[in-house]
């Protein structure tokens, strides 16, 4: 078992595979490879934090857990932030665990239209999906943990007709303590830093954390290794060198931001590196009642409906946010702030993820840094308002007596009789705080080296014993959480690897 | 000095009021100088940018030629909300991001929390994995 966290001697390892990100992605395709036999080195840029490590309030979560603080941006007409992790588990750390499958109809589309799997190559990931349920429990959040604000949603959505379920999470007897978003410190939530990661360590492989690759290596167009400098989490002091030679292949999983801008960084040409960046966008509206809710009690989400997924296009979920964050997200401020705040045991906050049209770009500076240019155009701002509007609907049909927008150029408040106020909203983005988290694209796939980066087990097309095994290879939205996509995509990817 | 700006802008943004302390009882002083410390760059220059925005525009806002902090505390706070609700997106935005550093503090307070019915936050650690 070998962990190597900050150190300041320079290191030099070899083995079979090197994995670089330990996220949804890496962690998964790592775990594969140590147990089809293979020897690992698993690298990853942020610490390696367990549960006593996590920090309770938002800025702990901001300053040990987000990456870079949570100040990655998609820059358009409006400034949106990106949130994901930096830690051994990646964003799963960090996030709700929320477990969907891969929607059949995505499937064809990619089949259909970029060559890209059959039946086989689906029925594969199904598999797969089928097996990850079981090893990290699986589970429909228990009645007992749901929280007032899934079960007001649940009614809510009842009364103005449409379909909603509890969600499934990889979660073993949530105790609904709200605090997915900081980790989770009851040991219910199984991100793969307590998952699949341990097992690469207990199979012989090698975690290297605080361990930021800069490179990946390369022989003419074959990937033998990695090289990075230890970064100290605190300091950011930089400690000594690392290289990793790769008999076998190298696999990067460094997440959508990081992946395309590593490759880069390392000589990869391809013209659609960083290119197809896509994103379900959200935000919230928060339904006051005449009663406490106290959203913070219950899991941090608990009910979601996918019923208008395909058509317009989008996603409604539960999420519950502390008072730290609830403080800066309501419009105003001094007494009139302070006194909004009174509200905030009887405030449900409910989200609307818009599955975007919109694609982006990643992109990487002279001096390394990595920025996202990306716009929402008309039919996305549709998509949000027709959310954002059923949304407050549903919180009038569950009983709410007034119901915050959130949206510029809108009253702080409004009542049931003004809800079109939100359909007729603004379709300016810039009226809007909108928070991506899931994302997508920057080396999508595709048979077709001239469309796509990759092909379908992740192979960057044109070179040899290089892969790619997080969200960057997805290259249309979902319309639901990706995790269970991403896990299943870097097992069959690490599958063919091992088969190979 | 800018910390000084900082607590004037941050105690305009969270006073105290009938339910809650208001910023300026908490560790202030001591938040912004951990924040200085543990901050990504970017962010903290953000908040240098937002805090001086926010000191050198009541001209436009409540048209008095004074730099925020010389304003009575009423006019500032007046100054804070039209601000924070302005029609230019790149005048809210360095003032949303003040706001939000401030409310990190004020709304994870014990007091604050208790006042509605949440138990104090632990420390958070800090703390990794080494070996
Ligand atoms: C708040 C939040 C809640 C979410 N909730 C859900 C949910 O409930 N269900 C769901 O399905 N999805 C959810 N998601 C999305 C989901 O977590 C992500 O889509 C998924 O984790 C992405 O997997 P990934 O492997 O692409 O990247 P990540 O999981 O982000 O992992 C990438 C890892 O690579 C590391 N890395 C980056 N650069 C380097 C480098 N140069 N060297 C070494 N390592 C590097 C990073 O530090 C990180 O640990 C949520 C996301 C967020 C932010
Ligand atoms: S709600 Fe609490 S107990 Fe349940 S998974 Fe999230 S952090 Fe863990």
């Amino acid at each position: 078992m070998t962990h190597i966290a900050f150190r300041e001697e320079d290191l030099s390892l070899e083995v079979d595979y090197v994995v670089v990100g330990s996220g949804a992605g890496g962690a998964t395709a790592a775990n594969e490879l140590a147990r089809g036999g293979a020897t690992v080195a698993l690298i990853e840029a942020g610490p390696w934090r367990d549960p006593e490590d996590y920090p309770s309030s938002t800025y702990g979560a901001m300053r040990d857990v987000f990456d870079d603080w949570g100040v990655g941006i998609a820059r358009g007409r409006a400034l949106w932030p990106i949130v994901q992790a930096s830690c051994v588990g990646g964003t799963t750390v960090i996030n709700c665990a929320i477990c969907v499958r891969t929607p059949e109809d995505v499937m064809l589309q990619w089949e259909r239209d970029l060559g890209v799997g059959n039946k086989a190559w689906r029925d594969a990931l199904w598999k797969h999906q089928d097996k990850l349920e079981v090893e990290l429990c699986a589970e429909v959040v228990p009645p007992a943990a749901a929280g007032r604000s899934s079960l007001l949603a649940a009614k809510g959505a009842e009364a103005v007709r449409y379909d909603g379920h509890p969600m499934t999470r990889y979660v073993k007897g949530c105790v609904g303590s709200g605090q997915c978003l900081q980790g989770c410190k009851q040991l219910k939530k199984q991100s793969l830093n307590l998952q699949f990661v341990p097992e690469v360590m207990a199979l012989g492989g090698t975690v290297l954390s605080c361990a930021p690759a800069e490179r990946v290596l390369l022989e003419g167009r074959r990937a033998v290794g990695v090289s990075g400098r230890f970064r100290e989490p605190v300091t950011r002091r930089k400690g000594g060198r690392y290289t990793v030679r790769a008999r076998k292949a190298v696999v990067v999983a460094a997440s959508v931001t990081r992946t395309a801008p590593l490759l880069m960084a390392s000589g990869v040409k391809h013209p659609l590196l960083g290119r197809g960046f896509r994103a379900h966008p959200g935000t919230g509206v928060f339904g006051v009642y005449d009663h406490d809710v106290d959203m913070n009690v219950g899991a941090t989400q608990g009910w979601a409906s996918v019923q208008y997924r395909i058509e317009p296009g989008m996603k409604v979920e539960t999420l519950s946010i502390p008072p730290e964050m609830v403080a800066s997200r309501l419009a105003g401020a001094g007494k009139e702030l302070v006194a909004r705040m009174g509200d905030y045991r009887r405030m449900a906050m409910w989200v609307v993820a818009v599955r975007a049209e919109a694609v982006g770009r990643i992109k990487r500076g002279l001096l390394g840094e990595v920025s996202v240019d990306y716009s929402f155009a008309r039919p996305d701002m549709e998509r949000l308002r027709k959310g954002l509007a059923l949304l407050a609907r549903t919180h009038f049909a569950a009983g709410a007596v007034r119901v915050l927008p959130g949206i510029y150029g809108l009253p702080y408040e409004i009542g049931p009789d003004q809800v079109d106020l939100i359909e007729n909203g603004p379709l300016d983005p810039r009226s809007y705080i909108l928070i991506s988290s899931h994302l997508f694209g920057g080396a999508t796939m595709d048979k077709d080296p001239t469309r796509g980066v990759c092909d379908e087990y992740g192979r960057v097309h044109g070179y040899e014993g290089l892969v790619v095994a997080d969200a960057s290879v997805i290259p249309t939205t979902l319309g639901v959480n990706p995790q269970h996509t991403i896990m299943a995509l870097a097992r069959s990817f690490a599958d063919r690897l091992l088969d190979a | 000095m800018i910390n000084w700006l900082a607590r004037s802008a941050m105690v305009t943004f969270y006073p105290r009021s009938e339910q809650f302390p208001g910023i300026d009882e908490m560790p202030l002083d001591e938040y912004l100088a951990r924040f200085k410390r543990e901050s990504a760059p970017l962010m903290w220059a953000g908040f240098v940018l937002g805090t001086l925005f926010f000191h050198l525009t009541p001209l436009f806002t409540v048209f008095i030629p004074l730099p925020a902090f010389a304003l009575s505390a009423a006019t500032r706070e007046r100054h804070a909300q039209r601000l924070s609700s302005h029609r230019i997106y790149y005048v809210r935005q360095p003032v949303f991001l003040l706001k939000m550093i401030a409310g990190l503090l004020w709304g994870a307070d014990p007091a604050v929390r208790s006042r509605l019915g949440l138990a104090p936050y632990p420390a958070d650690p800090g703390t990794w994995r080494r070996s």
